[in-house]
């Protein structure tokens, strides 16, 4: 369980470095501005698909950075498992897994087994550990027994699913990927979602940072909308839709409040 | 879980951000060994892997700059083609370029330390045209004294011979290099740092 | 074109990097020691060895082209001499032995190159080097690797584009300069988001070790470092 009670994060100081990282991505789908997180109280049970939905600048990336200590926050306090995340980082970011955008960048190994044992290297398991745990993880992603392939010759879906995999083998409560479907085609991102709903189903809380429902509305337990740094919006789906589209966010265009999860999917982004 | 994560040494976020960041420059410099620029002065055609060393002086300081051309050669040791004409191995840093190789860590180490005056760092855009110019042929000077050297030991050259061979055909496009480089530096152009 | 890790089963492949290592280094403090036409002959010899062993050939020289004009340069910059006799040739043979030498040793590291995937490589470095900067080493070179070839076509992208903009009119400075100004932000990005995924997923200073096992087949290779290393120390005591 992740906790996180009236938190305030500011650009100046230490976390100013965030926000230019974050506004010289290329992508433009990112948190810029001076106002990053203000006042949040926020729980996200085990097991929850939480969508943090939010415009560009809205705060979110900043906001789920806080969860494992990324970002520390200059008032409040983020626990994890009832611990502090400043009593026990490793804890923290080993229950949870992170991924962010651009995952070429997030991939430090040449091949996709060396990639995937990264986390729990670090971990300090044994290597009998780290196997078993390796192919578990790729088994999530769906790519099983792809441990010699070389990273360089992966397509924009199986890098994303493999820096999920990363994420995974440290077998974390939460995985929360940060815009997940960026830079997608169409079937990359259906093998992602995919992966992400058997993920949620086994029993992995999920929380996916976007600036666009189209394709999480049908998974998500429930949907937290972001605008200058608030939480403006929290409840299910279906009732936090119409509010959502005035927040900036791109919403299915049939606004079914029933959520029917691909109804939307018809146009491109 | 909780045994395990005391045992964890962290590096810790900042320090993991500069060794990315030493990392990446070690692979910049490597990168920069395939652009080549026809040379105004000289039919030897230039390669930037000098700015490369220069920038890693300025933009990382002397601590890390150092360290990123110490991964760079370590890295072409090992096989990763970072070295002049995509070429790898041992044998280079043993080699007649053995001299140029090494004095790169050691260059990155005098610019920085110029350009920073000292160990913590300060925007560099904010160094005057003097200091700026100044490092870098502080730097040029490094690199060809220890490179020149390098040559008359490893071929058994006389001095003079060494600099006909290592040096004459080259330095003019320092000039070159140290003018983009203190134009990148000056026009603030890069952001991240 | 490039020299590069080639997969393969030959016997360089399966030894120990450490132990291939070592070759390299007794190859060589031999060739240091002992640059006779002798000494030379033999060490050819054996570079020849090493580079069959990996499954290797002439070919792979190539790759160090551009050290070749040097190379062959200096014996004449070295015998050449202002007034009579005009050009001494126990010089010139000299320096000629210093440039057959380098050679050789470029045979030698492209054995090891051909042979060694990064992942031996790396691990070859933190069982080797302790604590810190053996991790430093390991986990920098593994990056080094992986983002290269990123790098360099983040540099290509640029020069088509100041290129594209009628960039070959400007004075070559100018080039340059705008190609690194590129070059380098990009090299900042990724750096940044590299260095927060490395916080991510707990980035320690005392990982497990990767495997890595000295197998039969080491130990003779082992001994002929050492004996190359010693042949070494011969000449010089």
């Amino acid at each position: 369980m992740i906790a996180l009670e009236s938190l305030t994060c500011r650009y100046e100081g230490r976390n100013r470095e965030e926000g230019d990282e974050n506004g010289t991505d290329e992508n433009g789908v990112d948190d810029v501005g001076t106002v990053a997180v203000d006042d949040v109280t926020l729980t996200v049970p085990d097991g929850e698909f939480l969508v943090v939905a939010g415009a560009n600048g809205s705060g979110k990336t900043t906001l789920v950075r806080t969860f494992n200590g990324l970002v520390r926050p200059d008032t409040g306090t983020v626990s994890v498992n009832g611990t502090p995340v400043d009593e026990d980082l490793v804890a923290a970011r080993a229950a949870i897994g992170m991924v962010f955008q651009e995952p070429r960048d997030q991939l430090v190994s040449a091949t996709v087994g060396g990639d995937v044992a990264f986390g729990p290297e670090n971990l300090g398991c044994s290597r009998a550990e780290i196997d078993r745990r390796v192919s578990a993880a790729l088994d999530a992603v769906n790519m099983v027994g792809r441990e010699d392939d070389r990273i360089a010759a992966l397509s924009g879906g199986e890098r994303e699913r493999v820096a999920i995999a990363g994420a995974l083998a440290m077998e974390p409560d939460h995985l929360v990927c940060d815009e997940p479907f960026a830079g997608l085609d169409d079937p990359a991102r259906e093998s992602v979602l995919a992966r992400l709903r058997v993920l949620h189903r086994e029993g992995t809380g999920v929380v996916v940072v976007t600036h666009d429902l189209r394709d999480v509305v049908g998974l998500a337990d429930r949907v937290v909308g972001l605008a200058d740094g608030r939480v403006v919006v929290d409840g299910s789906p279906g009732a936090t839709l119409p509010d959502l589209a005035a927040l900036g966010v791109r919403i299915p265009e049939t606004c079914d409040t029933d959520a029917g999860g691909e109804a939307g999917r018809s146009t491109d982004p | 879980m909780s045994t395990r994560t005391e045992s964890v040494d962290l590096v810790g976020d900042e320090a993991a951000t500069n060794l990315a960041r030493a990392a990446l420059f070690a692979a910049l410099v490597g990168a920069f060994a395939y652009v080549t620029f026809p040379n105004p002065v000289s039919p030897v055609s230039v390669t930037l892997q000098v700015l490369g060393v220069f920038l890693a002086g300025v933009y990382l300081g002397p601590a890390w700059g150092p360290a990123a051309l110490l991964l760079y050669l370590a890295a072409g040791a090992l096989g990763a083609p970072v070295f002049e004409g995509g070429s790898a191995g041992v044998g280079a840093l043993l080699g007649e370029s053995a001299g140029y190789l090494w004095s790169y860590p050691l260059a990155a180490g005098v610019v920085g330390a110029v350009v920073h005056r000292g160990t913590a760092l300060r925007d560099p855009s904010a160094a005057g045209l003097g200091t700026l110019v100044a490092a870098m042929v502080l730097g040029t000077v490094v690199i060809y004294a220890l490179g020149v050297a390098g040559l008359a030991l490893v071929l058994s050259l006389g001095p003079v011979e060494a600099v006909a061979v290592g040096a004459v055909a080259f330095l003019p496009a320092e000039a070159l290099k140290i003018a983009a480089a203190v134009g990148i530096v000056r026009s603030d152009a890069i952001t991240a740092a | 074109m490039t020299l590069a890790y080639v997969p393969g089963d030959s016997l360089a492949h399966r030894l120990d990097p450490r132990t291939k290592l070592l070759v390299q280094i007794g190859f060589a403090a031999a060739a240091y020691a002992h640059a006779t036409p002798r000494g030379l002959a033999a060490l050819t010899a054996l570079a020849g060895g090493c580079l069959w062993a990996a499954d290797g050939d002439i070919a792979d020289l190539w790759a160090y082209r551009v050290a070749f004009p040097v190379l062959f340069l200096a014996p004449l910059v070295a015998g050449a001499t202002l007034g009579s006799p005009w050009f001494r040739a126990a010089r010139a043979a000299e320096t000629a032995l210093a440039s057959y030498r380098v050679l050789l040793l470029l045979v030698v590291a492209a054995a090891y190159v051909r042979s060694t995937p990064v992942r031996d490589s790396r691990a070859a470095l933190q069982r080797t080097v302790p604590g810190r900067a053996g991790t430093f080493l390991g986990a920098g070179v593994a990056l080094v690797f992986r983002f290269l070839p990123l790098l360099r076509r983040d540099l290509l992208t640029a020069r088509e584009a100041v290129r594209a903009r009628g960039g070959d009119r400007l004075p070559v400075r100018e080039r340059i300069r705008l190609v690194a100004v590129a070059g380098t932000n990009r090299a900042f990005g990724r750096a940044d988001r590299l260095g927060t995924a490395l916080a991510a997923r707990c980035f320690a200073w005392n990982p497990t070790l990767p495997r890595l096992s000295f197998e039969p087949a080491d130990y003779p290779a082992l001994a002929l470092g050492v004996g190359l290393l010693a042949v070494a120390a011969a000449a010089v005591i």
